[in-house]
């Protein structure tokens, strides 16, 4: 391949990425645009169907149901009907639903226009197309997008039939902070694919960061497009149906004088409304019992003030990463790929490329298994989880009793290296001495878990090693050191057999050279045995900590925790276990499960260290 | 330093392999002996015995005056130089060469001071502080020397310990060693599978064949007097033609040995009967097809540059010929042999000289 034409793929990949992200930038967009426009068609529905009378005849001798006693919570939906109604009484004065549906269209500082369609009619403006009778039954199941416009049913006043249609076509905002309304991700796309011209062109490495950086920008760039539309549809919302609860304080029909809080609460039934302070007419984000929430004061009547609230659209805004960061990366990772195949030879290419034809299926699994599970925890292990976690004390409790539950791994591991070496020893004396010895460490080891623990746990009723004293596991202060005793003689076996290994893996040279220098014994060992084996016993220890700090089944099994109140043995996992399937959330045991990997990853990054050192000197 | 003796030393392996054959030997006070012998005669398990690292079956180890066959290795004195540098990876080079001289509770001003002396001697003072994954193989071995000569013994051990470097280094490290063998005056035993090394570094060398003393002498003991058939093939590369022959007399020409296709007449009038002929190679000769002793095909020619090595088929027998420069043979053609009758070696056909 020409190196011009090498350099034309990169830029046109990098473009296609960068076109990637404008499209769902866009996408995203429009979506919040569409889910304002539903909200608002919605909204505004209900503020018709509340401020237009029923037909006169025959009047109603009382009010119509509305002003039901209750709190300012969201109203449920639908409004349930009271005495049965006649389908006419249940409709609407046909001249007021004329009057209001104007009255709609000249509400001033409105983003939308909007139309509503009594029947299959328009009423606003009578001479736009009506829609066509089967549309009715289908907005029966809920709203819809057609034609650029939400388009919302609009029922009776009882909420039982749909006798109507409300659309709302949201005007174009300029969505972005640049002139023009352009956003960021616009001019950071137009960047990234110069970035990515400039170093195929010039044949620049891909490490000196430039593209990279640039296609990270282009992701924030497109990341704060979406987040500012989110944004920009929850404030549209509030600030339009400010201007409609205004509206509606005045037009509530009477006999009421002063509209209750209540009867607006039921138009706006996806937010709040609460009885608020004078404050300036913008939208403003504000921290409500640790949640935050975006409001906007309304006024009501002279010196009457409500607070309307709603669930802010950009707390979801970081979803839209998922798809904003591999499609902004794709560019690098097209590049990374296509200098790969340009100076690899054809056929380790084409085994290379067959090689992770066979991995794919491993890769997807850990994919599917792995690594989606550990996002998925943190995605439920929200830091409320955590404020809660770190104020309980059962799980600092846990995290010590883990701790400590560990300390049995120097201890094993001490017990398994003295048997390794006297084996070691037997050895050279002749077979099947060693050979038994180890089947008789390693029994416990090849043994399932749960059935050493009923052993155990037998054996501790009977009487704690038949030391005549009490059940040892029933008492908060040995229990947990009578499972690290089990746990001892479980893994001396696995322990001594590594050590083994090791100590074969010594070249006898060097023991040769000691003795002939004049080492002893004991010298042999400290000075040059123990130093020769520290991977190994490196490896033995951060295994040995890593699966202590992991261990469920011997506490499951035997002590279920206890004994309690004290948790004596409530070990980490155990913990998990409790908080997942007990009265508290999965949210809770994932944060759980979280703190828990960040303590095994500490332990885990020396032994991968261990493992890579081991592999050069092989 | 000290002489080290053996006397009728036998081992015998818990396998049941017998690796010693009753051996004699006597290493003089200062005197570097070399053991030669190919791999698996036993030359390593000798040193094996003299350091400690093994106790011989039967028979005696002497260093000095004291008998030490059954002592540890720590009460014998000696120094030890093994194939691999043996070099403890976790220590620096310094703590490397002191570590004999720690485990013998040298006051630590001392210790600092032979351990510079020994580095000085052998170049390695720059390198002190490193560890020994991050030597050259040359300077790993020269430390591991460095470790042996720090603390002065009764005797240097050396087994092979050139071996595993390749061919510049070893000629370095080699003339390295001969001139710290002068410079110390050493008691060193030296084993080494090269006949080369044992030539060019022993005062004496000694031959050992399937565990068995074959034969001690100077470097030129061993190649001109060969002491029996092994070491005459074992000593010079390539080692000594050895064709298996048959004496006879043909009346007035006095007597030949008719080997393979060759009839070589000697001067041997005694022995009649199956024999084996010896001659090395610089002493074969080629001429004109049926104008020497008999005639050979040319199965390989190996031009050196200063000589040229050509592998003969001689009725059924191989036959080496070492001629000087380039040598016109072609492979596959039939040439005439020639031999210096005055080299020629005859040994009897269990191997022992004639006369």
């Amino acid at each position: 391949m020409s190196s011009r034409l090498w350099a034309a793929g990169a830029t046109a990949a990098a473009t296609v990425a960068a076109v990637l992200v404008l499209v769902v930038v866009t996408t995203a967009q429009r979506r919040y645009e569409r889910a304002f426009a539903l909200r608002m068609a919605a909204t505004t529905a209900a503020y018709v169907a509340a401020v237009t009378p029923p037909p006169p005849p025959p009047p109603s001798p009382r009010r119509v149901p509305r002003g039901r006693r209750r709190a300012a919570v969201p109203a449920p939906a639908p409004p349930p009907a009271p005495a049965p109604q006649s389908p006419a009484a249940r409709s609407y004065d046909l001249p007021s639903l004329l009057t209001q549906a104007h009255a709609l269209r000249t509400l001033p500082g409105w983003s939308s226009d909007v139309e509503v369609y009594f029947g299959t009619a328009p009423l606003v403006d009578a001479t736009a197309p009506p829609l066509s009778p089967d549309d009715l039954p289908h907005l029966a199941a809920g709203g819809r997008w057609r034609d650029g416009a939400a388009l919302v049913p609009l029922n009776d006043r009882a909420g039982q039939e749909v006798v109507g249609a409300v659309a709302v076509r949201p005007r174009p905002v300029p969505h972005g902070p640049l002139p023009g309304g352009l956003g960021f991700a616009f001019p950071a796309a137009i960047v990234a694919v110069g970035a990515a011209a400039t170093i195929a062109f010039r044949q620049h490495s891909l490490r000196r960061g430039g593209y990279v950086g640039a296609a990270l920008l282009l992701a924030l760039a497109g990341y704060l497009d979406v987040w500012a539309a989110a944004r920009q549809s929850t404030d549209r919302w509030l600030v339009d149906t400010r201007r409609l609860l205004t509206e509606a304080a005045t037009r509530l029909p009477p006999p009421r004088a002063r509209v209750a809080i209540t009867d607006l609460a039921a138009m706006v039934r996806d937010g709040e409304i609460v009885v608020g302070e004078p404050a300036e007419s913008a939208p403003r984000r504000v921290r409500i019992d640790g949640e935050q929430r975006a409001v906007v004061a309304v006024l009501i009547g002279p010196g009457r003030w409500i607070e309307l609230r709603s669930v802010p659209a950009e707390a979801e805004a970081p979803k839209w990463l998922i798809l904003l960061l591999p499609g902004a990366l794709l560019g690098p990772l097209a590049i990374m790929a296509l200098r790969w195949a340009e100076r690899t030879p054809v056929r380790s290419r084409r085994e290379t490329v067959m090689a992770w034809g066979f991995l794919a299926p491993a890769a997807l699994h850990l994919l599917m298994f792995t690594v989606g599970p550990a996002i998925y925890a943190i995605y439920l292990a929200s830091l409320a989880n955590f404020r809660a976690l770190v104020r309980d004390p059962l799980t600092w409790n846990s995290f010590v009793t883990s701790a400590a539950y560990a300390l049995y791994v120097p201890i094993s591991i001490a017990l398994a290296l003295a048997v390794a070496l006297a084996v070691h020893r037997y050895r050279e004396r002749g077979g099947w001495g060693r050979r038994l010895v180890s089947v008789a460490f390693l029994l416990p080891y090849v043994s399932s878990v749960v059935a050493i623990a009923l052993l155990w746990q037998a054996t501790y009723h009977a009487g704690s090693l038949g030391l005549g004293r009490p059940d040892w596991l029933s008492n908060s202060h040995t229990a947990l050191l009578a499972l690290m005793l089990v746990s001892i003689w479980a893994h001396v076996g696995g322990q001594m057999l590594v050590f083994l290994g090791g100590l074969d893996a010594i070249p006898q040279a060097y023991l040769d050279a000691a003795l002939v220098d004049g080492a002893g014994a004991w010298r042999r060992f400290w000075r040059v045995t123990l130093p020769l084996l520290r991977p190994v016993t490196w490896f033995v220890f951060l295994t040995g900590v890593i699966s202590a700090l992991q261990m469920f089944t011997l506490v499951f099994v035997v002590t279920q925790g206890g004994p309690f109140p004290l948790h004596a043995t409530d070990v980490v996992v155990h913990r998990i276990y409790r908080t997942a399937f007990g009265p508290q959330a999965l949210g809770m045991a994932s944060a759980l499960a979280l703190m828990l990997g960040i303590v095994l990853l500490i332990f885990r990054w020396p032994q991968l260290k261990l493992v890579r050192r081991q592999e050069r000197h092989a | 330093m000290a002489s080290v003796t053996i006397r009728r030393l036998s081992k015998v392996f818990d396998g049941g392999v017998q690796a010693l054959h009753e051996l004699d030997l006597e290493v003089r006070d200062g005197e570097l002996l070399v053991l030669l012998g190919p791999s698996g005669s036993g030359k390593t398990t000798v040193l094996r015995c003299v350091a400690g690292l093994e106790e011989p079956t039967t028979g005696d180890v002497v260093i000095g005056e004291r008998v030490v066959t059954h002592a540890p290795p720590a009460e014998r004195d000696v120094a030890m130089v093994f194939q691999t540098p043996a070099l403890y990876p976790h220590l620096t080079v310094r703590d490397n060469i002191a570590f004999p001289l720690e485990l013998r509770s040298v006051a630590d001003a001392q210790i600092a001071r032979r351990v510079l002396e020994a580095a000085q001697r052998l170049g390695l003072e720059s390198v002190l502080d490193r560890l020994p994954a991050q030597l050259s193989e040359g300077q790993r071995q020269r430390a591991a020397l460095g470790r042996a000569i720090v603390r002065g013994p009764q005797a240097f051990l050396l087994d092979e310990p050139l071996s595993r470097l390749d061919a510049p280094l070893r000629i370095e490290l080699r003339g390295e060693l001969l001139a710290l063998h002068r410079a110390l005056g050493a008691t060193m035993i030296y084993v080494t599978h090269d006949q080369t090394e044992a030539m060019t570094m022993g005062q004496r060398i000694a031959v050992l064949h399937e565990g068995r003393l074959r034969q001690v002498g100077t470097p030129e003991d061993v190649y001109q007097r060969p002491a029996d058939v092994h070491v005459a093939r074992f000593i010079g590369t390539p080692g000594m033609n050895v064709l298996q022959g048959r004496g006879r007399g043909t009346g007035e020409e006095g007597r030949v040995i008719e080997a393979g296709s060759l009839i070589i007449p000697v001067e041997l009038s005694t022995y009649e009967g199956e024999l084996q002929l010896g001659i090395r190679p610089e002493f074969v000769g080629l001429c004109a097809v049926d104008k020497g002793v008999g005639n050979a095909d040319v199965l390989v020619v190996e031009p050196l540059g200063s000589e040229t090595l050509v592998r003969l088929n001689s009725g059924g027998q191989a036959l080496v010929a070492r001629l000087p420069g380039f040598a016109e043979v072609r492979v596959g053609t039939r040439v005439g042999v020639k031999v210096d009758r005055r080299r020629l070696y005859l040994f009897d056909a269990a191997g022992a000289p004639l006369a």
